[in-house]
């Protein structure tokens, strides 16, 4: 519990700050405030990274804790990575802040190096922080699998292949699938370690080349590793944050959520899919095998299966005709699903090759991501963290409060995002520090829909609060 | 090409659908529970159902695309007259004019770092793109159709200039 709390509190303390840091961002491209071209990348590079890194750690801290609660786990390596993205999160800031560094979180060799504004060992600070924060990420990655491969017998058995290839003889011998929570974990940290790897060994190469400039990388080949990397990263915080899903839906709806023979089956997909998934992203290099372009796209598609037919029509199934609550946790639960399911679909829509001509680097990538992240991975956490609040304090929140956020993250959350949509749908240009028009008008009405988020994240702040006052009576999820 | 609004309006009925049927599926009855197991009888059903038509959806979507991919080999008129387009910060270099009704052929490198080679129609919309990197030469078949003035704009992030790099070239 203490390990959980640790992460999801550090996780959602730096997504305050970087929600802080991404409404000046658009009110900055709305015109509204005045920053510099060259602070201006520096804060986006500080906000992209930031984001994403909060979200991994808060849904590492739930992932943990749901695997410790089947399978002990030692509370020191959790620690010991916590040092670690707490050691990359101040090389970053550090980077930024002192050192003015520019050129985002998934730069593409040969950049960090090339037409610079800032000093060389902000490059290297920047290089050496994210490095961290993928040691911290693998650690806990390998920690939870090693753990899991010792507990189920092996990598076959964790990924349930004997359940599915042969259910009687597995029933018969009294042996049960592994439970949803734990099928997440294993696809979790298997994709985790891979997507780290691939990190880590571009990540390495550009340290090689800062230090030495004679040693150069093919550009494709480090496009690829960085999207791999940078893809999977993004994309396993919902994995993450999902697991919550399988443990926190049933006890807001009083059901049971097992694992079947479908779930297992939808959770192989994904365990491939979000790895080979990243060829979208590059889906403009024509240079690339042609293969791999149509990988590219089936893959995409393929992702979804599992999501729209296993994970969230099981939580709709939970739901419907539960007779549940809409408490701030359930409510959160279910928005979550729905954010998933309308990023996902944006996603899919920019993932086929035809449509990606008119949306590749367009504000409709940030649309996207922004969506499943801010409205599906964070209300996945915050409906954990509010369950287990409410759980606890055997309380909830009225119908004001939950207005307030609900109007706030939801409302505001669709004024955001929908500006983004348009303005990348219009062939704005996204990383723009200046956008040519429409941008600046889009940016205005998504600033105003940032400033009814943070409205809504402070009262669910301050209603954490209260709820996390009451005396506790009861057991926590 | 320039269907920007189009994948919009796509996604616009998507979105409001899926959020409809789920806000349905939650909200439907809500008041009057049924067992679990009534739920899972109907829903198991419905699931197979659903698979199927996610894979038909799924499948015919790539038939129906593949088609359009913009990629060379898909693309490219034999014959087609090669324009070379070089980008660096943070400009491109390239012809200020070229033909219409012509198959082009753009050969699209960087010299420094890689950049995105964006082409804006005349009515503002974005026409093609590719990415422009350094080592690598990419192969963009275009023909145009319509006269005017067409923006180049850079849609791969490439340094602190990157939002103020952007070219054009007319077709006449």
């Amino acid at each position: 519990m203490k390990i959980m709390w640790t992460y999801i509190v550090a996780g959602l303390t730096i997504f305050g700050l970087m929600l802080l840091v991404g409404i000046g961002l658009r009110a900055s491209q709305a015109g509204w405030i005045p920053i510099d071209t060259g602070t201006f990348y520096s804060l986006l590079s500080l906000h992209g990274v930031g984001m994403i890194t909060a979200m991994a750690i808060a849904g590492l801290g739930l992932l943990w804790y749901l695997v410790d609660r089947e399978i002990h786990l030692d509370e020191r390596v959790a620690m010991l990575a916590f040092a670690f993205f707490a050691i990359g999160v101040v090389v970053v800031i550090v980077s930024v802040v002192f050192g003015h560094y520019g050129a985002l979180w998934t730069m593409l060799y040969p950049l960090p190096f090339v037409g610079t504004t800032w000093p060389s060992w902000a490059t290297g600070a920047w290089l050496l922080g994210v490095a961290a924060v993928m040691l911290g990420f693998m650690l806990i990655c390998a920690q939870i699998l090693g753990a899991i491969l010792r507990s189920s017998g092996g990598l076959g058995s964790a990924l349930g292949l004997d359940y599915v290839f042969g259910r009687k003889a597995f029933e018969a011998a009294g042996k049960h699938p592994p439970s949803p929570q734990m099928l997440a974990a294993t696809v979790v940290s298997i994709d985790g370690l891979i997507g780290g790897a691939s990190g880590l060994l571009v990540g390495i190469a550009m340290i090689a080349h800062w230090l030495d400039p004679h040693v150069v990388i093919d550009p494709l080949w480090a496009k690829n590793l960085t999207y791999q990397f940078g893809h999977t990263f993004a994309n396993l915080t919902m994995y993450m944050a999902v697991a919550g899903i399988y443990v926190a839906l049933p006890i807001c709806t009083k059901r049971a959520y097992h694992s079947s023979i479908p779930l297992v089956v939808a959770w192989w997909g994904t365990l491939v899919f979000v790895i080979i998934a990243y060829f979208h992203h590059l889906y403009m290099d024509f240079v690339q095998w042609p293969a791999v372009q149509y990988i590219g796209e089936i893959s995409s598609y393929l992702a979804a299966v599992p999501v729209v037919v296993v994970t969230v029509f099981g939580g709709l199934m939970l739901i419907h005709r539960s007779g549940m609550k809409w408490t701030l946790g359930s409510m959160f639960f279910f928005a979550g699903m729905v954010g998933w399911i309308v990023g996902g679909s944006a996603a899919i829509l920019d993932a086929t090759i035809p449509f990606n001509v008119d949306l590749h680097n367009t504000l409709w990538v940030p649309a996207h991501f922004h969506t499943y992240l801010l409205e599906g991975v964070f209300l996945f956490i915050l409906g954990w963290v509010f369950v287990s609040l409410e759980q606890r304090a055997e309380a909830a929140s009225n119908a004001l409060v939950r207005w307030i956020v609900g109007l706030g993250i939801f409302g505001g959350g669709a004024l955001f995002l929908i500006s983004f949509y348009v303005a990348g749908a219009a062939g704005v240009p996204r990383r723009y520090a200046v956008e040519p028009a429409p941008g600046p008008f889009w940016a205005g009405i998504a600033t105003v829909g940032t400033l009814l988020i943070l409205v809504g994240v402070l009262a669910a702040l301050v209603e954490g609060i209260r709820l996390a006052r009451m005396r506790a009576v009861g057991a926590a999820v | 090409m320039g269907d920007g609004l189009l994948v919009l309006k796509i996604f616009l009925v998507v979105a409001a659908i899926a959020i409809a049927a789920m806000l349905f599926v939650a909200l439907y009855g809500a008041k009057k529970p049924l067992p679990q197991s009534v739920v899972n009888d109907a829903g198991y059903r419905i699931r197979k159902l659903w698979l199927g038509l996610v894979l038909v959806v799924a499948a015919i979507a790539f038939a129906l695309t593949v088609p359009f991919f913009p990629y060379p080999w898909a693309r490219a008129s034999v014959g087609a007259r090669h324009v070379r387009v070089t980008a660096a910060q943070y400009a491109f270099v390239m012809p200020s004019v070229l033909p219409v009704d012509v198959p082009l052929v753009f050969d699209v490198t960087s010299q420094d770092v890689n950049h995105g080679f964006g082409i804006y129609a005349p009515d503002g919309t974005l026409f093609a793109q590719v990415q422009a990197m350094p080592d690598y030469i990419n192969h963009l078949p275009i023909e145009f159709h319509v006269k005017g003035h067409y923006v180049v704009r850079c849609l791969e992030f490439c340094g602190i200039g990157h939002a103020y790099m952007h070219g054009g070239f007319d077709v006449r």
